[in-house]
């Protein structure tokens, strides 16, 4: 994977913009066309859509079409950072965020490393494949598995008390829902996220390895001054693109596992932005939410590229 | 208690002779087939979708059949598999110019915003003409009318009732196994402190602790014994007292409440895992002899019954009235007036002729004829007239071993555009299932005393909002539900402590940081406006 731009060819330069496209258009005709269905695509789904954007400012009224409802200025942005809940969503929201990229950002980093040096190729496969599968569970499904596993006779709480711990019920407890959210999101991605690195492992020049050994570099020697670096591009630009979703805390599985007694750590934007949006059908205020939401995404993708681009000088541009 | 029993008996057979006469009462409608060459498009929110067993509606004998009777093309459709109901149907109308033409959801609260922003007809100057079966009925019980009306007065839905006049609202309460009830020579709990004492020897004899499906708990669990009113759901506990709009989770009663339930969570007399605990989750326990008292639904009940029978084990579990205070008072148990908030209107993207069709066709669940095809099917096929004069269900019902296979050719079993029999409980529900509902249901000899416990003290149905009203609820109704809701699971677990009264001091105080003065307040004037309706 390459990470600096292709320089363009210094042919066009002193061009105006639309001579060169017109030039570069003839020469490549069928690229455009190959690339054609994408921008369409583009234009259709993300951008387009954009436009409904100016609901977060209106009092949006179905019947009344998103141009003729009554502009409100910033009143639901007012009405979201004056919710007595807003602080605590934007807390949770960030914990539960960056706690999964400390925790779970390095996991499939880390097998793919372990897979690495397992030379039996049997048993290579088998570990990989045992691992993608918790993938391919439904979220409903383990999420289910979850609540019983962790109710008060349940298998971990039994664990739990095997060990000097007290038996409870651990989704009832506010404490316990970080763990249990952040450990199972392992559990389950882990396999799936680590074969982006497999694959970039495969990409690195064998030669280097064996002209280390020559040079009488241990396992560990080359893990960490010839696999960790051949690594370090795809690792940066993941987690470039992880930072800008660091707001993006998946409704789904918060829903599935959350109740009143963990609302104080558990609740998210995304929880709120469906309760308001879906169920009680407050659609402009849900915008405005999904709005704030997408700008501080944004602020962390740019800051994240940034540094990276200032250390590493690699970055997404 | 042998007195309630006897009590219950009379006052059941009373029922069945009145709801004959509702029977009745309902006049024959226009002439079915309506022999119409349209096709109308019929949105089905949940309750009156087809059964489990068919892959789509043109399987349903209901559906198909209704189409069959109406004379009409009914393109039926129903939320996606997998969606939550609710939440697809607001995806729907965030579209109003692709919306059926009839909707069957919850719309009341919104009715005059629908109403003004033109996305349903008001069917005021129609529907006298073109739904005279359920004007008529409309018109043979004054509240009736009162709740299917917007507060100047125009029509704009048609309802869902219960023939029984809110008997079966009452469908929920507390239950026990008999058995162990007997091997404990203890009688059946009739105050909270003797229901507490069960709750004690069940603990001490069997290892069992007080444990419920929160969905059934929430409601208004066992509050009426401290002359409190709702538990932990907010949109429940709007409660009215004296023509007064209150909230039941901060009111002194409630407290005392609470502090019972956190003793009890305290001395490990309640299940801790009632916080996550389902109706499916529950079994497991109430299966492996956990469980001996408890709050559940009588579906539920019977289900736990059946599932014994099946087993080979005897049923045991029973319904147990609501437990009163130790002085006999009681204010509310969970109840109604056999009126539901399950609507159907009729949407713009019908054209005025298309309109009267759809009006003429939800009509017909109102006649003679539709009331028998929407409880129990087609005659003679699923259901046949007993020599008593009340229809039973054949053996293609009777025989079927899915589960509530009536489901595949009626649509009342839950609920929908039409009115429910109450004979099809009785056809539904075994023997303990129906006591049960008899013994939640009937608190007091008194009429009017019962009644303002089981319905009376409830935020009624069909009080709709103004535009502004629902602008303003909005902008600061977003989060009490969630405060109130969260503060009570948090006092009863312990983490905020209920017998301290600064804790209960500053969550008055901060209720108000929820608006709930603000909410109170067009609670209040819209409930004032229904009144004088």
């Amino acid at each position: 994977m390459t990470v600096n731009p292709v320089k363009p060819t210094p042919v066009y330069k002193e061009e105006p913009f639309l001579k060169r496209l017109v030039l570069d258009f003839q020469k490549h005709k069928y690229k455009y066309l190959l690339i054609l269905p994408i921008i369409i695509y583009l234009i259709l789904f993300c951008y387009k859509p954009m436009y409904g954007l100016v609901i977060a400012f209106k009092n949006y009224r179905p019947t009344r079409g998103i141009w003729n409802s009554k502009w409100v200025g910033f009143m639901w942005f007012e009405t979201f950072f004056n919710d007595p809940y807003f602080w605590r969503l934007l807390r949770n929201t960030f914990s539960i965020s960056g706690l999964s990229i400390l925790f779970g950002f390095p996991a499939p980093i880390l097998l793919a490393l372990l897979l690495n040096e397992v030379h039996n190729d049997k048993f290579k496969r088998t570990v990989q494949t045992i691992t993608y599968m918790p993938y391919f569970i439904s979220l409903v499904v383990t999420c289910s598995l979850l609540k019983i596993y962790t109710m008060e006779n349940g298998l971990f709480p039994a664990i739990m008390e095997f060990f000097g711990g007290t038996r409870q019920n651990l989704l009832a407890s506010p404490k316990y829902f970080y763990p249990i959210y952040i450990l199972s999101d392992i559990w389950q991605g882990i396999g799936w996220n680590s074969i982006i690195y497999l694959a970039a492992l495969s990409g690195i020049d064998q030669e280097q390895y064996e002209a280390a050994k020559i040079d009488g570099a241990n396992r560990l020697q080359q893990v960490l001054h010839i696999t960790l670096p051949g690594l370090m591009p795809t690792i940066t630009i993941l987690f470039i693109l992880r930072m800008g979703n660091i707001l993006n805390v998946g409704y789904e599985k918060i829903l599935l596992l959350y109740n009143p007694s963990t609302y104080e750590v558990a609740d998210v934007l995304s929880t709120y932005t469906y309760r308001t949006g879906l169920e009680n059908q407050q659609y402009s205020l849900s915008t405005a939410v999904g709005l704030f939401n997408t700008m501080v995404n944004v602020c962390f993708l740019l800051i994240t590229n940034y540094i990276s681009k200032k250390t590493t000088e690699s970055g997404l541009f | 208690m042998k007195k309630l029993l006897t009590l219950a008996l009379v006052l059941c057979m009373a029922l069945t002779a009145v709801s004959g006469l509702a029977v009745e009462l309902l006049s024959a409608g226009d002439t079915y087939p309506l022999n119409s060459d349209k096709t109308v498009t019929w949105y089905v929110q949940e309750n009156m979708g087809p059964h489990e067993k068919f892959i789509n509606w043109t399987e349903s004998p209901f559906h198909t059949g209704l189409n069959k009777n109406l004379g009409v093309n009914v393109d039926w459709k129903f939320p996606t598999t997998g969606t939550t109901p609710a939440v697809f149907t607001n995806t729907l109308m965030a579209d109003p110019d692709t919306l059926p033409n009839i909707m069957t959801g919850y719309f009341m609260d919104q009715a005059n915003l629908l109403l003004e922003d033109e996305v349903i007809w008001d069917l005021t100057p129609y529907i006298q003409e073109y739904a005279p079966a359920y004007y008529a009925f409309l018109q043979t019980n004054p509240a009736y009318d009162k709740a299917l009306k917007t507060d100047d007065g125009k029509y704009y839905a048609f309802g869902f009732f219960r023939e029984d006049g809110g008997w079966n609202d009452t469908y929920l309460g507390p239950v026990v196994r008999k058995d162990w009830l007997d091997e404990c020579g203890l009688a059946i709990p009739t105050t909270i402190s003797e229901f507490e004492n069960v709750i004690r020897v069940f603990n001490q004899k069997y290892g069992a602790k007080f444990s419920f499906a929160m969905s059934r708990f929430q409601y208004n669990g066992l509050a009426g014994a401290f002359g409190a009113y709702g538990t932990t759901n907010a949109g429940w506990s709007w409660f009215v007292k004296d023509g007064k709009v209150g909230l039941g989770q901060v009111q002194p009663e409630f407290r005392n409440y609470l502090s019972w339930l956190n003793m009890l969570w305290d001395e490990g007399l309640m299940d801790q895992d009632v916080i996550t605990l389902d109706d499916t989750s529950i079994k497991g326990k109430i299966h492996n002899d956990q469980v001996g008292i408890s709050v559940t639904s009588m579906g539920q009940m019977n289900n736990w019954n059946n599932e014994r029978m099946a087993k080979g084990e005897e049923a045991v579990w029973v319904g147990i009235p609501y437990p009163k205070a130790d002085d006999g008072s009681l204010s509310s148990v969970m109840g109604g007036f056999g009126i539901g908030s399950y609507t159907g209107v009729i949407t713009k993207t019908a054209d005025e002729e298309t309109m009267k069709l759809c009006l003429q066709m939800l009509d017909y669940a109102y006649t003679q004829e539709g009331f028998l095809y929407f409880n129990y099917g087609t005659e003679g096929v699923s259901w046949t007239m007993g020599e008593n004069g009340i229809p039973q269900f054949t053996e293609l019902v009777t025989a079927d071993t899915d589960t509530e296979p009536m489901r595949k050719y009626n649509a009342m079993t839950y609920g929908g555009t039409g009115i429910q029999a109450t004979n099809l409980l009785y056809l539904k529900n075994a023997a303990p299932a129906i006591e049960a509902n008899n013994t939640w249901f009937y608190n007091f000899e008194d009429e009017a005393q019962n009644l303002a416990v089981t319905g009376g003290w409830r935020w009624p149905v069909g009080v709709t909002f103004t535009v502004d009203e629902m602008d303003l609820i909005n902008i600061y109704g977003g989060s009490i539900g969630t405060y109130v809701t969260e503060s009570f699971q948090a006092f009863l677990t312990g983490t905020m402590d209920i017998d301290d009264d600064a804790t209960w001091n500053k969550y008055l105080k901060d209720a108000e940081t929820y608006n709930l003065s603000k909410i109170l307040k067009i609670r209040q004037d819209c409930y004032d406006r229904y009144l004088a309706r």
